[in-house]
């Protein structure tokens, strides 16, 4: 594993290279992830998922219905999140990648927005 | 964006090419970097697929906030129904399937054929075991009753909404985990032929077909929480 610490090294002709097997992607910056980051984030992951399957039972009763929403929509943007990050890479990418893999995220403004008017329209009834 | 990741020696066929030593030699892009039109490509996909399960997922929620607690039954929650704990196992089995791909695309940038056929192989392996479970989860809740455009649940009808979105949604779902499968399959058959362990960019194509897996994840990650847990 820490053998790929090092994703770069150069050519003899003075350019960067990317190591075989340093898990650095194409066009991604020469520091990428090692071997022990992605068996982390599985780690996190399967943990994650495992808090995320005991929560509507912890959160059963009605007046504790919106905590459990909120814990939930939490860590299921947090391992979204890690999956986008490691294991697609996007935490090595070059900003214009970053930008077009954000270009989805505007549904989650549309969410909110369709949020806010719920709010608004049970205020009037 | 201008010329995003022409290859300058085109020994290796369409997919890139490597130079003698296996060094990539990409032209670095002011925009994107290093990265190749394919992988360029795929992330423009990836994000109007996106905008595709997002607009499913916000339909759901507003078809859920308008039936007032009635969904699946007023009193009754989705976790009543539907079973959590094998769907939280088809989540883990994909969450698995994520890190035999990325092993999977680090041995292919190892020029590693062996090892690249195994973990494409593995990969291919947790995606036909959540198809089978979600194969499993349909036929079961249609024997109970929930339809694709009425239901009822023990023999009492529910909002027919319920299992509507429900197939609509885990069903899309499951038509791109089918396409990933027929997709991985597909670079397992290339990489038998030793086209993308050649060393240099010759893997470009495992980490395309790696990325798509991942959103794939990703996306159910989310699904798994809107629809099974909520």
């Amino acid at each position: 594993m820490s053998k790929h610490k090092h994703a770069s090294a150069h050519d003899g002709h003075g350019h960067e290279q990317p190591v075989a097997g340093s898990h650095a992607p194409l066009g991604a910056a020469a520091h990428g992830p090692t071997d022990s980051t992605f068996i982390t984030i599985f780690l996190v992951l399967a943990f994650l998922t495992m808090v995320e399957v005991m929560i509507p039972s912890v959160y059963d009763a009605p007046w504790n219905q919106h905590t459990k929403m909120l814990l939930l929509v939490i860590l299921a943007f947090s391992k979204a999140l890690l999956v986008a990050l490691y294991f697609m890479h996007l935490k090595w990418e070059s900003p214009w990648l970053k930008r077009i893999a954000l270009v989805p995220a505007y549904m989650g403004v549309a969410a909110i927005l369709l949020m806010i008017e719920t709010a608004w329209r049970n205020t009037l009834s | 964006m201008s010329s995003t990741a022409s290859v300058s020696h085109g020994g290796h066929g369409a997919h890139g090419a490597a130079d003698a030593h296996g060094h990539d030699d990409i032209a670095e892009d002011p925009h994107v970097g290093k990265a190749t039109g394919g992988k360029v490509a795929m992330w423009l996909f990836i994000a109007q697929d996106g905008f595709s399960f997002g607009g499913l997922l916000l339909a759901y929620g507003i078809l859920r906030i308008f039936a007032h607690g009635d969904w699946p039954r007023t009193g009754m929650r989705p976790t009543d129904i539907l079973g959590i704990n094998l769907t939280a196992f088809a989540t883990f089995l994909l969450i698995c399937s994520s890190l035999t791909m990325v092993k999977a695309v680090a041995a292919s940038q190892a020029a590693n054929k062996a090892a690249t056929v195994k973990w494409l192989a593995f990969t291919i392996l947790g995606g036909l075991g959540f198809l089978s479970i979600q194969a499993y989860e349909y036929h079961h809740l249609v024997g109970e009753g929930i339809g694709f455009a009425t239901s009822t649940w023990e023999g009492q009808p529910i909002n027919n909404l319920f299992g509507s979105t429900f197939y609509v949604v885990t069903g899309f779902h499951g038509l791109h985990v089918f396409s990933g499968v027929v997709y991985l399959f597909c670079i397992l058959i290339g990489t038998l032929r030793g086209k993308y362990t050649q060393g240099g960019i010759t893997h470009s194509p495992v980490e395309l077909v790696g990325l798509f897996w991942h959103f794939v994840d990703l996306v159910w990650i989310l699904v798994f929480t809107f629809i099974y847990l909520l």
